[in-house]
């Protein structure tokens, strides 16, 4: 089954059913001053569904958390919860759940006080309060901490006692932001684990806002990818990775290697190659200019000419550099490119372009260990190159 | 003749520099402040202990001691309830004019007491610009307690507010935030979240102000009209009656005050992890 642009077999992958939302942001926007934080911002989150809104600092996705949480208001559009239209309610009608960066535990208070503060601001009876405590915090495994103050925890605890915090007020969504910034790399990946084991159980919908797109494709059910204030894409982790649908999201998620090629007929011609695309009408013409998006493994080499397989080849390749990066080979080749098409947008120091050579691009490869083993290749060497998977976008600047 | 001198002898973990300069630093203090506090002392006992208690019993001394607390008490609790809401407010929201309030908040530390207490009578004296109305209907709040309570809040109005802000200042938003998203209303979080948070600064801050209170004198003298009994504070008790000659019964009061402010900074000093921590 092929989509129409994208050239890979497509992993039969059951649709999430999303019945109906349990979040939604309708037309967002936010200025400040002059300057547009948020432009025309909408998305749901269904019911127990973990969204994550990934992006670059700066590209808005703090702002939205906040206009959702109701500590910002927005500039146009609507946030709507379980089907009421929360837009004019401040914060705390709003019953959501807010994970602060910096977790924000109450510091004179002990984690069984912190944990119960919703319920005591909300005049619930001692034993009530005691009871959802009691369960809180054997949800979060801290029963034997429950008489310490925050400042005694490491900041794995502290965090799963902000969660139980928000959780003891059954929140209608619970938003994180950026929750695992200020931890290392090691407690970092076991935490995020950890709270997508525990959101699973307590079924909450979530929407958590990150930069590591690493954390994005693990934590989340769809990802959000952000881009100075707009939605580049909206998908699961697997429709994002493998069919970006810009430029950005393909280059912001992992490495992506960028061609042009020119669309002719049923081939798209890059420098000297031609790969058979059956691409859109509508969306791309004759001779139109497009750019070719691969990921580094999604380039298989094979020595000389030969081709190796069936995929569409690029033309040869000369191998510039080989690097070991632990789990995988890296190299770095250098291949035919096309020179009709000259975009403004691509400096000319990327591409070596001498008037009595060919134009040629740098490309990034990647080689499992066992393949880099078994066929040692070396610097300077030819190779040919070809994709087992690639995407087919518009040029910026041409209609789409 | 040998250039070379034998490497001065080290004995392990001795520094000469130490003792020395604790010595020069405890020498330096002797005449500046222990001599004059131990003089206090010594000579108010010196006539044995019941004239020093006679003096001190004396029921214009009882009183005036009596009228120097209960004056700074409630310009304690003026100061501090309005440093608290001076901090908030100025640490909260930015607005124009700002800073010049926090000039005009932090001014009276510089302005001479004597100016302030003139500055008040200028305003509420019997010819004072408000004062000139108000007399006439009776209303005189110069040389009364009044007057001294007003003169203590002018003198002392920035010290708690100069505790209190800072704290405001670092305390992270985020933390109200996290409040308000929980449900809490503006007055829960700040009685639940903001205020446990300041009660340390809230001490220090009250008791800088009630011991800085109880030993003004400057602008007290000329609001309070000084008068034995009825308006006459405790340091101002001393200073009369050492210019009547009756050593001995200034000396009693000194006494009292200079334990007094002793033991307030003590707690100051000793309590500061109580009041930072729970």
């Amino acid at each position: 089954m092929k989509a129409k642009e994208t050239f890979i077999p497509k992993r039969e992958e059951p649709e999430p059913t999303r019945p109906t939302a349990a979040a939604s942001v309708v037309g967002l926007s936010k200025r400040f001053g002059k300057a547009s934080i948020l432009e025309n911002i909408s998305f749901d989150v269904a019911e127990g569904e973990v969204l994550v809104l990934l992006g670059a600092s700066g590209s808005g996705k703090t702002t939205i958390l906040r206009i959702i949480a109701g500590l910002e208001m927005p500039y146009t559009g609507k946030v709507i919860l379980h089907g009421r239209d929360v837009t004019e309610l401040p914060a705390r009608e709003r019953g959501v759940g807010v994970i602060f960066q910096s977790y924000a535990l109450f510091p004179k208070m002990t984690v069984e006080k912190n944990i119960g503060y919703g319920l005591r601001i909300r005049k619930r009876k001692r034993k009530q309060i005691r009871e959802t405590v009691n369960e809180l915090l054997s949800l979060v495994q801290l029963e034997e901490h429950r008489k310490k103050y925050p400042s005694q925890l490491s900041g794995g605890q502290q965090q799963r006692v902000a969660i139980a915090r928000t959780l003891a007020y059954k929140p209608e969504v619970l938003l994180f932001d950026e929750p695992f910034g200020a931890l290392d790399t090691q407690t970092r990946v076991h935490l995020r684990r950890e709270i997508r084991a525990l959101l699973k159980k307590v079924n909450v919908p979530s929407i958590f806002i990150t930069h590591d797109q690493e954390e994005a494709l693990e934590l989340g059910d769809r990802v959000a990818v952000l881009n100075v204030g707009h939605i580049e894409q909206i998908g699961t982790p697997f429709e994002i990775y493998n069919y970006p649908a810009t430029e950005y999201v393909a280059t912001f998620l992992g490495a992506a290697n960028v061609l042009e090629a020119v669309v002719r007929g049923d081939f798209l011609e890059v420098g000297s190659a031609r790969i058979p695309a059956t691409l859109d009408q509508e969306k791309f013409r004759e001779g139109d200019c497009v750019n070719i998006v691969f990921r580094p493994e999604d380039v298989s080499l094979s020595r000389g000419d030969l081709p190796r397989s069936t995929h569409p080849r690029l033309s040869s390749a000369r191998i510039e550099e080989i690097a070991f990066v632990g789990a995988y080979e890296r190299l770095r080749l250098r291949v035919d490119a096309s020179d009709e098409c000259k975009t403004d947008e691509t400096p000319f120091y990327l591409t070596t372009e001498t008037p009595d050579r060919k134009p040629t691009k740098s490309i990034i490869a990647t080689r499992p260990k066992p393949e880099a083993s078994s066929m040692r290749l070396h610097v300077g060497e030819k190779v040919s190159v070809a994709l087992t998977s690639f995407t087919v976008l518009p040029q910026k600047g041409t209609k789409g | 003749m040998s250039s070379v001198a034998p490497a001065m002898r080290h004995v392990r973990g001795f520094d000469v520099a130490r003792p020395l300069s604790i010595g020069v630093l405890v020498f330096l203090m002797l005449p500046l402040v222990f001599l004059p506090l131990a003089s206090i002392f010594i000579f108010g006992t010196s006539n044995g202990l019941d004239k020093f208690w006679a003096a001190l019993t004396a029921p214009e001394a009882i009183f005036a001691l009596k009228l120097s607390m209960a004056t700074s008490f409630w310009a304690t609790v003026f100061n501090v309830i309005f440093g608290l809401f001076a901090a908030y407010v100025l640490s909260r929201y930015n607005f124009w004019g700002r800073n010049a309030l926090i000039v005009t908040i932090s001014l009276p530390t510089a302005i001479p007491t004597a100016v302030a207490g003139f500055a008040l009578l200028l305003l509420w004296g019997p010819y004072g610009t408000l004062g000139r109305l108000l007399t006439p209907h009776g209303f005189q709040i110069m040389f009364t307690a009044g007057a001294i309570i007003l003169a203590n809040i002018f003198v002392t109005f920035p010290l708690a507010f100069g505790v209190i802000k800072p704290v405001f200042d670092t305390m992270s938003h985020s933390l109200e935030e996290a409040s308000a998203t929980i449900g809490a209303t503006r007055w829960q979080t700040f009685w639940h979240v903001t205020l446990p948070s300041l009660r340390g600064a809230i001490v220090s801050g009250a008791l800088l102000t009630f011991a800085r209170a109880v030993g003004e004198f400057g602008s007290t003298i000329l609001v309070s009209g000084n008068l034995a009994g009825r308006t006459q504070t405790a340091p101002l008790y001393i200073f009369a009656k050492f210019n009547e000659g009756q050593i001995e019964a200034a000396n009693a009061i000194a006494i009292v005050l200079a334990l007094f402010s002793f033991l307030i900074f003590s707690v100051l000093f000793f309590a500061r992890d109580w009041l930072d921590v729970d």
